[in-house]
């Protein structure tokens, strides 16, 4: 069994509490919510900022503001079993198990479209004819407002839908793909990050801001090995295989951690961060000599927030609040610029987390 | 009070003045739509409700806005922003009309105008705009504490000038000599008629006519630093902050390249802009206005414009070093995107060890007095830093 932890905005009637029938506008505190279809299965859910997709085998369901008001929903059918989810607010990005991507527009009449990627030029055999185009399976997906990325099985990097880079096939394997608005993390086998996007905020880590069309590695971090990466709005976060937190990007709301204003509360701290800070996490519930058990173990980020799991199970949160996208805060307080313990997060459960642009949704395995 | 606020919410939009410009923006729509109804229905309700989501739709086209770069921004979420921004001031006015709550407002409408669009969103929008500025700024002066300095005049000083000196040529004679040979000139005794001259040196006056406005500063002396940021603050507030006599250990900040005179027309009728800028821009809504105002030892490191340049001193005086636009690859330009017209030396003391090209440039240095304008031609490089307290204003054409 399987239970939904919502808090966040919710203004579109995105996510259905269970106890009550609709909860308009923010939600303020972790709350129960249902996933259409059978609850009990193990749903697939990716949140954009006004709607939420969940997929449950081969059923895909929209819910939240679609064409013209809040509570619409929208439910197809996809030929397999859907794989991954990826949302933004123009559409979602549909991964089969059998590789086939489609793409669903957000909008009530939409159906499921076959997304076609670009194909290497074609290849001609010894007697000069061209070989049919192979079927490129994809394997990985993410996307963010002003970015789509898909990376095939035979690890080529696309901006749907062309194809920007190819990565050598074999050993090479990601380990996780990740969209912020603009930029893309991704972190292979090796414990290696590669960025690309737009950087102007410092998102993407290399000392230079600007635009980097391909996936680049990222050299700060090269030579640690990273285990969990996280791609907030215009910031990331990566999470090393000895515990330390790594984050850099555009720190506007405390998203990283650090200090929003300076001490006279009238002038602000610089605000992007384009190298990789390591983040030190206040201390836990170990003792000082155990502090491992604490230490920082995954990663995610909304658009201006991060939220960070810890080996002994606490999950903890800086940045923005005002939308109730940390759980209960005290009122008027609209951000955090370092890290607290997200109350309410039950101990003694396996839990993930997703995070929609102004939200957090936990889901626990009981 | 109450009246004249009950008669400035009938200039707000109802949904059929803005639905053609919301026609592709699903949650626009629908939000614009809840907000006009409520505003135009003296029996609405749903007040808390469509107060938030008015909040929420000015969040979101904040974060659109800040993606990508600025000038790529769709003016539609521009419009749509600071149409929102004008729904969220009348539900804070009609929460709180203290005040604290409409110093906050008039800043919301100063946020709309600098990151929105706010031109030509619909018939009355204008009339909206002003009659909401002057309803908000009523009382916001008056509450001001003590008075600021009135800067002393300055005796001219006999210096050096790297760089030929003119005195108040003619167009044609700036044609000739000045922008047809692309060569950078000091000009003398042009704009000494402008009211500004005379008026800006009591701080007490740009406090009057400007103290409410919300500006983007630089804080930090040098935009290529690490510790640079840049904020909006209330123009009173860094005035203040920046030249009142009790100011103590304050960090700089500098009010750098911004269009003030585009947001406070009273302060546009103080200067005027030189005839000089007739000799290539058709009309003056072609010159490009944009004022700099700071504390002593502000610093421009040394950069280079896309345009023709006249920077005009109104007080205050500034050292300028300035390189020719032929020795670029002798500069070490910044590498990042943001700051690619900017050089990594110090023109103040260049390092050649560190920067050996750096020899092989001829940098012209002069002292930028009171009353006087500096011509740039484009791609020039220059490094400009205040001496004293400071105000100039630069046009810039093409």
């Amino acid at each position: 069994m399987r239970r939904l932890l919502f808090t966040g905005f919710n203004a579109f009637g995105q996510h259905n509490a269970s106890n009550t029938e609709r909860t308009s506008g923010r939600v303020n505190a972790l709350t129960e919510i249902t996933a259409p279809g059978d609850s009990k299965g193990n749903a697939i859910v990716a949140l954009s900022w006004r709607y939420t997709a969940f997929a449950m085998g081969n059923k895909l369901w929209l819910q939240g503001l679609l064409d013209s008001s809040p509570d619409e929903s929208l439910e197809v059918h996809a030929a397999a079993e859907i794989k991954a989810l990826a949302a933004c607010d123009a559409h979602c990005l549909v991964l089969l198990q059998n590789g086939q991507l489609y793409k669903l527009q957000a909008k009530l009449s939409a159906t499921l479209l076959p997304i076609k990627l670009e194909t290497a030029a074609a290849k001609r055999d010894i007697f000069g004819q061209a070989k049919a185009a192979e079927a490129i399976s994809v394997a990985h997906i993410a996307c963010g407002s002003h970015i789509n990325v898909a990376i095939s099985a035979r690890n080529a990097v696309y901006s749907i839908p062309s194809c920007l880079h190819r990565f050598p096939q074999g050993a090479w394997r990601v380990q996780q793909l990740e969209c912020g608005h603009e930029h893309a993390l991704l972190l292979n086998g090796n414990g290696d990050v590669y960025s690309w996007g737009n950087g102007l905020r410092g998102q993407l880590g290399h000392e230079t801001l600007g635009v980097e069309e391909r996936p680049l590695l990222l050299e700060p971090l090269a030579g640690i090995k990273i285990i969990h990466i996280a791609a907030g709005g215009w910031h990331s976060a990566a999470i090393s295989a000895f515990g330390d937190l790594y984050v850099w990007g555009w720190n506007c709301n405390g998203q990283l951690g650090m200090r929003v204003m300076k001490p006279d509360g009238l002038l602000k701290e610089p605000t992007v961060y384009p190298l990789p800070q390591l983040q030190d996490l206040p201390p836990c519930c170990a003792a000082a000599e155990e502090t491992d058990l604490c230490a920082p173990l995954k990663a995610y980020a909304g658009s201006r927030h991060t939220l960070i799991q810890r080996s002994c199970g606490r999950l903890w949160a800086s940045g923005w609040c005002a939308h109730g996208q940390l759980g209960k805060q005290p009122p008027n307080l609209s951000y955090l610029d370092s890290f607290y313990a997200v109350q309410q997060v039950p101990k003694d459960c396996d839990y993930t987390v997703v995070c929609g642009p102004w939200s957090t949704l936990i889901t626990l395995s009981e | 009070m109450v009246d004249s606020i009950d008669h400035i919410v009938k200039l707000l939009p109802r949904f059929a003045d803005i639905e053609e410009l919301l026609q592709n923006e699903v949650e626009a729509k629908y939000i614009l739509k809840r907000a006009a109804d409520y505003f135009g229905n003296p029996h609405s309700n749903g007040e808390e409700e469509i107060s938030y989501l008015i909040c929420a739709l000015v969040d979101k086209n904040w974060e659109h806005i800040h993606s990508g770069h600025f000038s790529s921004v769709p003016v539609t979420i521009r419009k749509i922003y600071a149409l929102g921004c004008y729904f969220k001031i009348f539900f804070l006015l009609l929460e709180d009309r203290s005040l604290e709550q409409r110093e906050l407002c008039s800043a919301i409408l100063d946020e709309a105008q600098l990151l929105g669009c706010t031109d030509k969103l619909y018939e009355k929008c204008n009339e909206l705009k002003q009659a909401l500025m002057k309803y908000l700024d009523k009382d916001a002066i008056k509450m001001t504490m003590n008075p600021l300095p009135i800067l002393a005049p300055v005796e001219r000083r006999i210096t050096d000038c790297d760089i030929p000196t003119l005195d108040a040529p003619s167009i044609m004679e700036f044609r000739i000599k000045c922008y047809q040979e692309l060569q950078p000139t000091l000009l003398l005794n042009t704009i000494n008629h402008w009211p500004a001259m005379t008026k800006w040196r009591d701080l007490n006056y740009l406090l009057k006519v400007a103290g409410n406005r919300t500006v983007p500063i630089e804080i930090g002396s040098n935009y290529a630093s690490d510790e640079w940021s840049q904020q909006l603050v209330k123009l009173r507030d860094f005035l203040y902050r920046q030249f009142s006599q009790t100011k103590g250990d304050q960090e700089i900040e500098y009010l750098a390249q911004h269009e003030l005179f585009a947001q406070i027309p009273a302060l546009q009728a103080d200067i005027c802009v030189p005839d000089y800028c007739t000799v290539s821009a058709t009309n003056e809504a072609d010159v490009d206005i944009k004022a700099w105002l700071g504390p002593r030892h502000t610093i421009s490191p040394m950069h280079n414009d896309p345009k023709h340049n006249l920077l005009c001193q109104v007080f205050g005086c500034k050292r300028i070093i300035l390189a020719s636009s032929a020795d670029t690859e002798y500069l070490y330009p910044h590498e990042s995107e943001f700051l690619n017209n900017t050089s990594q030396i110090d023109a103040a003391k260049p390092d050649f060890d560190r920067f050996p090209l750096l020899k092989s440039v001829r940098f012209y240095k002069l002292l930028l007095q009171p009353g006087d304008c500096l011509y740039l031609p484009p791609k020039w490089w220059h490094d400009v830093r205040s001496e004293t307290d400071s105000f100039s204003v630069s046009f810039w054409w093409e």
